[in-house]
């Protein structure tokens, strides 16, 4: 019998990881509006939706920190206070937009242009390594319904999808059945290269553990020995070279093979060179056969951030606004460089939470500077803002676009209202930026 | 010659780019037109003038000597995209020195941040101390770094300096690098770069290089496994012509790059015997 104070929403798009599942079920109390229970997610994403709901943990008013704690205020008073701290800043940092949808992330490049700004999104502490590579040298990639469908050979590089990507396996890359896949994982073969024996590596037929740090040196030998080189040495990078040689094998001999690599080789040693040599790799292995690759994306949205900037400012992430037209350089104007520089006298963080991954130093540069916050929780960049502006969740209190990690865009649902006066991000950053242009007199 | 000479006011708070700094700028120009020049800091423009005191007046291009004096470690862009001339900088000096350069000579008396001498075209870059990562390299996404030129770094640098350096011995360009020693992925995707390190060097020395010279008198952390011996060596000649004498060990490579010049031959499995393609290692 269907209770009549439960509405149930299906077909939700999942807005945790990279992989983007769209086949969630959640059931909503009518009366509280509070989600009472999440079918056929995996257990991070389903503690995500339970997280929306109303909780000493979730903000529902802007808050402005005044002695030490925090007091509410009105929209109104929040967005003028946070617009001026923005307009006095002469170098205001960006950043974040990677858990939030499309027309939010465009907003925020509205924003930075504006002020003359830094804009970043959180490519730069993750994949921004393989976009580097990928400017250099170009990406044989496709959708994850291809690889669902034709992959014999999947290799997870320094990723590990059993926790990052709980459903990663079963939809697109090893349990699942594809059309030229009928025997779903006795279909494939599963490499699994990581120094950790993860619990990935614990489900791969062929588990190739190196030294830490030492991926491009393995790749080098791996390309060497595609091109009929003869290695000297019993071993590389921890691997036996005999080992080495069952690899090249397998690599070759598949019909359909792809790389999916993660954090284990862009944020290693030597990182975007990882990727470079990968994806030369990729290149090489399709004189032999077909063979792809696509990063494991982490954010939801991520992906959506590098192509919204990319196709509003011509770059990815890291980018400078403060010659009044974008110019692009990691290292120089990516966040972790420029707050260890203490080069950032401002910074408007959104949908994202540095100060729980950044080094200790840049953090601690940060929080010397005003903080404005737009984030629904409590987190420790949060807690520590001047200024809390409470959005309402993308993808479970709004609608928007997100891009999967293979670049496909899915529309996110709204299956229930934001708690108190939560706007949304879109709005929220709308309104910074009508603020911004009336106080400049645009 | 005349000296243009500038001396920083204050250290400025934020990281002043002055790609204004260039002979080619101050050329024709009174030191009161050369204090008006625009400068950026954070996201407001300045004037030159604000930061420096100028003395001197701008003649021809090629006659023009500037000499900056004062901590210029947080100013960037000097010398940008010069083309003849000479700048002297008595002090550590930011990111992007001398960037873009074809002509002229830059002599820093100190330390450089990275992106020193990047995507140089012709000149001189003379740096007495270190210098940062990405000395002499490709900006991000270009395929062509270094074209021509010389960059003297005499302590030591950080890592990918000349990636994407592109040399030809038809077109008589020969951009080199000289070091007293090297971080990592030093002449990375090298295409006729000529590389000589007085010292050691750490990982993935010629990573991706299809063709050029890589030099190392002192020794490599780990070389990479495409990398084969050939043998010993008492004498090298450069891509220029010129030669080193001293023993060393030749490497042909790296063999992961398809279009490698330095081919094996299938039938024979002898390395071709080209200049192209090699590192020497100090015996
Ligand atoms: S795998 Fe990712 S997208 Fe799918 S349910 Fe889990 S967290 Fe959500």
């Amino acid at each position: 019998m269907a209770d009549k104070n439960i509405r149930t929403v299906t077909d939700v798009i999942c807005p945790f990881c990279g992989t983007l599942c769209d086949d969630l079920e959640v059931d909503i109390d009518n009366k509280e509006e509070k989600i009472v229970e999440v079918r056929n997610g995996c257990q991070i994403g389903t503690k995500k939706y339970f997280s929306s709901n109303p909780s000493v943990h979730r903000y529902d008013k802007p808050l402005i920190k005044d002695n030490g704690s925090y007091k509410a205020i009105s929209w109104d008073e929040a967005i003028d206070k946070a617009a001026d701290i923005l307009i006095k800043a002469k170098r205001p940092l960006l950043y974040g937009f990677s858990s939030t949808e499309c027309d939010a992330q465009g907003k925020g490049v509205e924003l930075a242009e504006l002020l003359g700004g830094i804009l970043d999104n959180t490519a730069s502490v993750c994949h921004g390594p393989s976009l580097l590579a990928i400017q250099d040298v170009g990406a044989p990639t496709s959708t994850l319904g291809e690889y669902k469908n034709r992959a014999d050979l999947v290799v997870f590089w320094g990723s590990n999808p059993v926790h990052a990507h709980p459903r990663h396996l079963g939809r697109y890359s090893d349990f699942i059945r594809g059309y030229f896949r009928k025997d779903g994982s006795n279909d494939r073969f599963i490499v699994v290269v990581d120094p950790r024996n993860t619990h990935t590596a614990q489900l791969a037929d062929m588990y190739i553990q190196l030294n830490p740090s030492e991926d491009y040196e393995l790749i080098n030998a791996i390309r060497a020995m595609l091109r009929g080189v003869e290695l000297e040495g019993d071993e590389i990078s921890g691997v036996p070279k005999k080992i080495i040689i069952e690899l090249v094998n397998a690599l070759k001999s598949c019909n359909y093979g792809v790389i999916f690599f993660g954090m284990g080789l862009t944020q290693t040693l030597s990182h975007h060179r990882n990727i470079d040599a990968a994806i030369c790799l990729v290149r090489e292995l399709n004189d032999h056969t077909k063979f792809l690759l696509t990063p494991m994306r982490g954010h939801y949205n991520v992906a959506g951030a590098n192509q919204v900037f990319t196709w509003q400012t011509g770059y990815s992430y890291s980018i400078d606004f403060s010659r009044g037209y974008p110019r692009y350089n990691p290292g120089e104007f990516s966040s972790v460089d420029l707050l260890m520089r203490d080069e950032i006298d401002a910074s408007l963080i959104v949908a994202s939470d540095p100060a729980s991954n950044f080094p200790a130093a840049a953090v601690k540069n940060m929080f010397k500077y005003p903080l404005i916050s737009i984030e629904p929780h409590h987190t420790p960049t949060s807690v520590n803002a001047d200024i809390i502006l409470p959005p309402a969740i993308a993808g479970i209190e709004c609608e928007g676009t997100a891009y999967r990690m293979d670049s496909v865009p899915l529309r996110l649902r709204k299956v229930k209202d934001a708690p108190g006066d939560c706007l949304t991000d879109k709005e929220i950053l709308e309104r910074l930026v009508e603020a911004v242009k009336k106080k400049k007199g645009e | 010659m005349v000296d243009i000479k500038l001396k920083l006011k204050k250290a400025p708070e934020f990281p002043l780019e002055a790609d204004v700094i260039t002979p080619d700028q101050f050329a024709g120009k009174s030191a009161a037109q050369i204090k008006k020049l625009i400068v950026y800091h954070g996201n407001e423009e300045k004037t030159l003038g604000e930061f420096f005191d100028v003395t001197g007046n701008g003649s021809e291009v090629n006659d023009i000597k500037i000499i900056i004096d004062g901590d210029l470690s947080n100013v960037k862009r000097i010398g940008e995209k010069m083309t003849g001339g000479e700048i002297i900088v008595n002090g550590n000096v930011g990111m992007h020195v001398g960037s873009k350069m074809s002509g002229g000579k830059i002599l820093v008396n100190g330390n450089a941040d990275d992106w020193a001498g990047a995507m140089l075209n012709g000149g001189e870059l003379e740096i007495t101390g270190n210098a940062g990562n990405y000395v002499g390299a490709a900006y991000r996404g270009y395929w062509k770094g270094m074209q021509n030129g010389v960059i003297k770094v005499k302590g030591k640098i950080g890592n990918e300096a000349l990636s994407w350096v592109t040399g030809s011995k038809p077109g008589n360009r020969f951009p080199t690098l000289l070091c007293g020693s090297a971080g990592s992925f030093l002449g990375v995707h090298s295409h006729g770069g000529t590389i000589i390190v007085e010292g050691d060097c750490d990982r993935c020395i010629g990573a991706d290089q299809v063709r050029g010279t890589i030099v190392v008198k002192g020794k490599i952390n780990r070389i990479l496994p495409s990398f084969k011996k050939i043998g010993e060596v008492k004498e090298i000649e450069l891509m220029n012509g010129e030669k080193i004498k001293g023993n060393f060990i030749e490497y042909s490579g790296d063999h992961s790059v398809e279009k490698n010049h330095s081919k094996i031959d299938k039938k024979t499995g002898n390395i071709s015997n080209s200049s192209n393609g090699r590192l020497y290692v100090a015996a």
